[in-house]
């Protein structure tokens, strides 16, 4: 069942260029949704699009068949989180604490059930012990981590990451696709991540791509990543593994595994068959 | 500029940071009234000595006092001159150039600096001791009067808040243009006027253009985080006066009835 859907949309920042220009998807109840294409393709203004933070002037999106408009938009935040890309940005409170309460009041959640929450939600993401400090004194993926924390503070059904872990070190990336794996692993927490890491992507259960602002594909991971040629025509990368897959394919080997180790062992029976 | 300490929160647990913000609040206003009545030196030490009391008492070393002072250097030496050059009252204290530095003009120029330095300890130590959210509850406390001439109290209150919990960011943003612009060529330090105000306006551009960024990004996160101005939102640290809040007003009443009174008889 489809949780959201997007009919023909369309945005123009100016009357100029279409940012989002006529795309039509819709992202299944307990998905996880990569985003993927290349920079000025229109993948954050969906994702502002979708959570309301633009006015859908064309076409129209639905959240759990409301849609996403002025009047049902305080309905639809209560269930939608988003996660931007600068973790420096998003901080309004002055400690962690503070920080990941500042959605709580603004839910008007009773002030004596709060602090229980913050710390729940603290200790969900391996933050309990910096609760006291200054956001800015984080490390970057600790710093994406409180953000999450209060989003998820306001249990979302649906979280949106624009770009969540483009500004971290190896580390706080790392830290940051687990967290998302994690939320991801359960049918609670609808997903939709907006990113250039194309091995994110593979863990995907969908993934659309966009260019130029228009849909240019929608289908699983592998499905898309099949379509390889396609990918570079729009200058994006594809996986290492597609690319051993083809360099193979060009050898009349075809490899049928979905992970390098299990496209070691295949071709390890056939050169013992031969 | 990475020392620039006025308006940072400094998150420990001490007795100045317990107190209600309300409190420290109406001491402030209390306090800088009591420093800018007397015209007595006997004040500014009783001031002084309460001061350093509450900087014991806040835990917050000497050092980020000090610290605090440095962006006001400039005035102070602009207050100088400017003494220098207009009062021509009391003793020729010296003689720089053709100009007579009197002791009227040196008394004023101290008196006005030591002024100046004590407004700026008070301001940092609730700055210091308050955090941003709370001290947002606390202006929107004290401006919740006019509220019956329809004044939008909490979102000044919460534009107040951002705009301290913004200064070490773009300060820090400030430093990595410098640095950037000086990697091009840029001299900060020489040069002539002319030469300075283009410098400065290779910093000032970026800068504002990063800040709006930054303002339009953070509105965004707030809004998604289910923000809207003037809705009724609760509250993580709810307010509570208590005893000691009472008495540090009191306190503060004090210092300030010391100092007019010393207008008379001091």
């Amino acid at each position: 069942m489809s949780l959201i859907e997007l009919k023909n949309v369309s945005y123009s920042y100016n009357d100029s260029t279409k940012a989002v220009d006529d795309v039509s998807f819709s992202v299944r109840k307990g998905d996880y949704v990569t985003i993927i294409g290349h920079n000025g393709s229109g993948k954050s203004t969906l994702a502002k699009l979708i959570a309301g933070l633009l006015p859908v002037k064309e076409g129209s999106i639905t959240v759990d068949s409301l849609e996403v408009n002025e009047e049902n938009i305080p309905q639809i935040r209560k269930r939608l989180g988003i996660v931007f890309q600068n973790p420096d940005n998003q901080f309004i409170g002055s400690t962690v604490r503070d920080d990941i309460a500042f959605g709580l009041e603004n839910k008007q959640v009773p002030s004596d059930e709060m602090e229980a929450i913050v710390e729940e939600y603290a200790k969900k993401v391996g933050l309990t012990e910096y609760l006291n400090y200054e956001p800015q004194n984080l490390s970057g993926g600790q710093k994406q981590r409180v953000a999450i924390a209060g989003i998820l503070a306001m249990s979302p059904d649906i979280i949106i990451f624009d770009e969540a872990t483009s500004m971290l070190d190896p580390k706080g990336k790392k830290e940051i696709k687990q967290l998302m794996y994690d939320l991801a692993g359960g049918d609670d927490i609808t997903i939709i991540s907006i990113t250039h890491d194309i091995e994110e992507v593979l863990q995907s259960d969908d993934c659309v791509v966009l260019s130029k602002g228009k849909l240019f594909m929608h289908d699983v991971p592998e499905k898309v990543f099949a379509n390889a040629e396609k990918l570079r025509q729009i200058d994006l990368d594809v996986p290492f593994i597609e690319n051993v897959r083809e360099t193979f394919g060009k050898y009349k080997i075809k490899l049928k595994a979905n992970d390098l180790k299990g496209m070691v062992e295949e071709l390890c029976r056939s050169g013992s068959k031969r | 500029m990475n020392n620039l300490v006025f308006g940072k929160y400094i998150p420990i647990d001490s007795f100045m940071h317990r107190l209600d913000p309300r409190a420290k609040l109406i001491g402030l206003f209390l306090m800088i009234a009591a420093v800018f009545v007397p015209k007595s030196w006997w004040v500014f030490l009783v001031i002084g000595l309460m001061l350093a009391l509450a900087l014991l008492m806040a835990k917050i070393g000497i050092k980020m006092i000090v610290q605090s002072f440095k962006p006001m250097v400039m005035m102070m030496i602009f207050l100088m001159v400017i003494n220098a050059l207009t009062v021509k009252t009391g003793d020729v204290l010296f003689t720089v150039g053709p100009v007579q530095v009197y002791s009227d003009a040196v008394f004023n120029t101290l008196f006005v600096i030591v002024r100046l330095l004590l407004m700026i300890s008070i301001t940092t130590l609730l700055t210091a001791t308050t955090n941003p959210l709370d001290l947002t509850l606390g202006i929107e406390w004290i401006l919740k009067p006019l509220e019956v001439i329809h004044f939008p109290t909490h979102e000044v209150a919460m534009m107040v808040s951002i705009a301290l919990r913004f200064i070490p960011t773009i300060i820090e943003e400030t430093i990595r243009i410098m640095n950037a612009q000086k990697s091009r060529g840029v001299d900060f330090e020489n040069g002539r006027l002319a030469e300075k105000i283009s410098a400065i306006l290779s910093l000032i551009v970026p800068l504002f253009s990063v800040a709006f960024e930054r303002a339009y990004e953070l509105a965004d996160a707030m809004e998604a985080r289910g923000y809207v101005p003037g809705a009724k939102r609760s509250r993580y640290h709810v307010l509570k006066f208590r005893f000691v809040d009472y008495l540090f007003i009191l306190i503060c009443v004090g210092a300030l009835s010391f100092s007019i009174l010393s207008r008379f008889y001091l």
